[in-house]
């Protein structure tokens, strides 16, 4: 319990507090319901908590199901109504605050950030610099090619194609038979790449990123700098995840913004209303 | 208008449970498959069900609701372990307790029955499917399938250790559950099994032949054709009419016959 108290205390010290709460919730929760949906299976399930299987939990499944309901009126194999019901949601949420979901919700990213705070312990500021940003350029479109071959090919095959590389399903399925070894491979390869840069699948591969980030093209609430009150630290730019140029931003509409409000004057910002997340004017 | 984390973070809660709670008042949530496949849009099918849209939480229960294959057809097809319910076991578990180096009977395997057994179109060509020997003796005994199909059972056609001997409640697969294995190559000879010698209520005839009674002996004692060695006995004498209790003590009879010799 003391440490529990501890953990809370160290939590709330931080200035965006809730999203760590918020992360940690979702992270255990998606976490509950994959192990009570291994234990259902075999007749040991937990009473009063969700047994739903992975995908259907999961909004992506929704969008990679849109050809198949369109030209059908089926889902694809292991995609439910729910899927499609919580992408209606996350994109909902993305038009008026842009990818929350990556930044709030999203368990694979909570834990490549997790994952990160090891790196930057171990490498300091050299920490989520290791790529060059000519090679970083170019990387970052990966994850939208990534997206159309997902949406290809499981329109081609009407099957569950990305199941089988998809680090999310690989790290809530360690214990269970669905398992691929594709996505442990990639899982693999992603937390070790978060302890060099942060949140690596999410900058370069992922393809619900990739789609969610568009929304901060039009957005709602965007993040704001005010030129006459920052001071020109750039902390902001320096605590970005996403290694985004907030500094010299007046509105940040790069489709890699996930909305964790780290840069803002809630967050590292020290200039009182410089950096802020908000709706109306240009 | 400037929203700050706190907000933001029951702004995203309200909306993620929220959503859920309305669209499930409404039944719109829903976490598992509806067990009803696609239906052919073309073709002689069109408005028929599709098997090849059968997916692996499907239960054996809802093939036969959806395309009237009997259940427990299926389950002597596949050769389920001893004292599984065949209404309420799921086509994915296959995969788990057969277990095989080179083929797979898994949710494909049971696709191509049940478009075999209802006379449904399938495309072979779509992905290769192994059936075991019960299953296809089935289909054979039909008398239904066309050359193709007839040919193509002959080159998919794999011989199992019956589990018949595996003594499991539901569900099957359960780890450390014993797997019954498939025989390395399509039509390798049967492996024959452990010689148990009781006749019970869930004895099959595989494992009448398995303990070495003559084809002919308990066809003698049926009075007629022995059906497909997957059957279960008892499910057979009982849909023929007769009494369990009298064909099991010849049944019997004939099993200590050949365990003394």
């Amino acid at each position: 319990m003391a440490s529990l108290t501890a953990t809370l205390t160290r939590i709330t010290r931080r200035r965006i507090w809730p999203r760590t709460l918020i992360q940690i919730f979702f992270f255990a929760f998606i976490a509950l319901v994959s192990i009570n949906h291994t234990l259902a299976e075999s007749g040991a399930g937990i009473p009063f908590l969700s047994s739903a299987s992975l995908h259907a939990l999961c909004p992506f499944g929704g969008v990679v199901s849109i050809y198949q309901y369109a030209t059908t009126g089926t889902f694809v194999q292991k995609i439910h109504d729910s899927s499609f019901i919580l992408m209606i949601l996350v994109t909902f949420l993305a038009v008026l605050f842009g990818p929350v979901f990556c930044g709030w919700v999203c368990p694979l990213g909570s834990i490549q950030e997790w994952v990160g705070k090891l790196g930057k312990k171990l490498f300091k500021r050299r920490y989520n610099n290791f790529v060059p940003l000519k090679l970083d350029r170019v990387l970052r479109y990966a994850r939208y090619l990534m997206l159309a071959w997902v949406l290809y090919m499981t329109a081609v095959t009407g099957k569950l194609i990305f199941a089988d590389i998809d680090p999310y399903h690989a790290l809530f399925n360690l214990w269970s038979s669905e398992i691929a070894v594709g996505g442990v491979i990639v899982l693999a390869v992603t937390l070790v790449g978060a302890l060099f840069v942060e949140r690596p699948w999410c900058k370069y591969a992922c393809p619900y990123g990739a789609l969610l980030g568009l929304t901060n093209l039009f957005r709602v609430f965007k993040i704001r700098r005010k030129e006459e009150a920052c001071k020109n630290c750039s902390l902001c730019s320096r605590s970005c995840p996403m290694n985004l140029p907030v500094n010299t931003a007046r509105v940040i509409r790069d489709p890699q913004c996930i909305s964790c409000l780290e840069c803002t004057t809630e967050g590292v910002c020290p200039a009182p209303g410089a950096l802020e997340f908000s709706a109306g004017g240009k | 208008m400037r929203l700050t984390a706190k907000p933001l973070a029951l702004i995203i809660l309200a909306v993620l449970f929220g959503g859920v709670m309305v669209t499930s008042a409404f039944n719109w949530w829903t976490t598992e498959s509806s067990k009803v496949p696609a239906k052919f849009t073309e073709g002689e099918a069109a408005g028929q069900y599709n098997p090849a849209d059968i997916r692996g939480s499907y239960t054996f229960g809802d093939i036969e609701k959806n395309f009237a294959v009997p259940a427990a057809q299926l389950a002597a097809a596949f050769a389920l372990p001893a004292g599984t319910d065949p209404a309420s076991f799921k086509v994915n578990q296959l995969e788990s307790i057969y277990e095989g180096p080179e083929v797979e009977i898994g949710t494909a395997s049971v696709r191509l029955f049940t478009a075999f057994y209802t006379g449904l179109p399938y495309d072979l060509a779509e992905e290769e499917s192994y059936l075991p020997r019960q299953a296809v003796e089935i289909l054979t005994a039909l008398g239904t399938l066309s050359p193709e199909r007839l040919a193509y059972l002959a080159a998919h056609t794999v011989d199992l250790d019956a589990p018949a001997a595996v003594e499991t409640a539901l569900p099957v697969t359960v780890e450390g559950t014993p797997a019954p294995q498939v025989s390395g190559t399509p039509n390798a000879e049967h492996t024959p099994q452990a010689v148990d010698g009781t006749v019970r209520g869930k004895t099959t005839f595989q494992e009448l032949l398995d303990w070495g009674v003559p084809q002919e002996r308990i066809e003698a004692v049926l009075g007629g054709p022995m059906p497909a060695p997957g059957v279960v006995i008892k499910d057979y004498v009982t849909a023929q009419g007769k009494e369990f209790a009298a064909v099991r003590d010849a049944l019997q009879a004939e099993v200590d016959a050949v365990l003394k010799k």
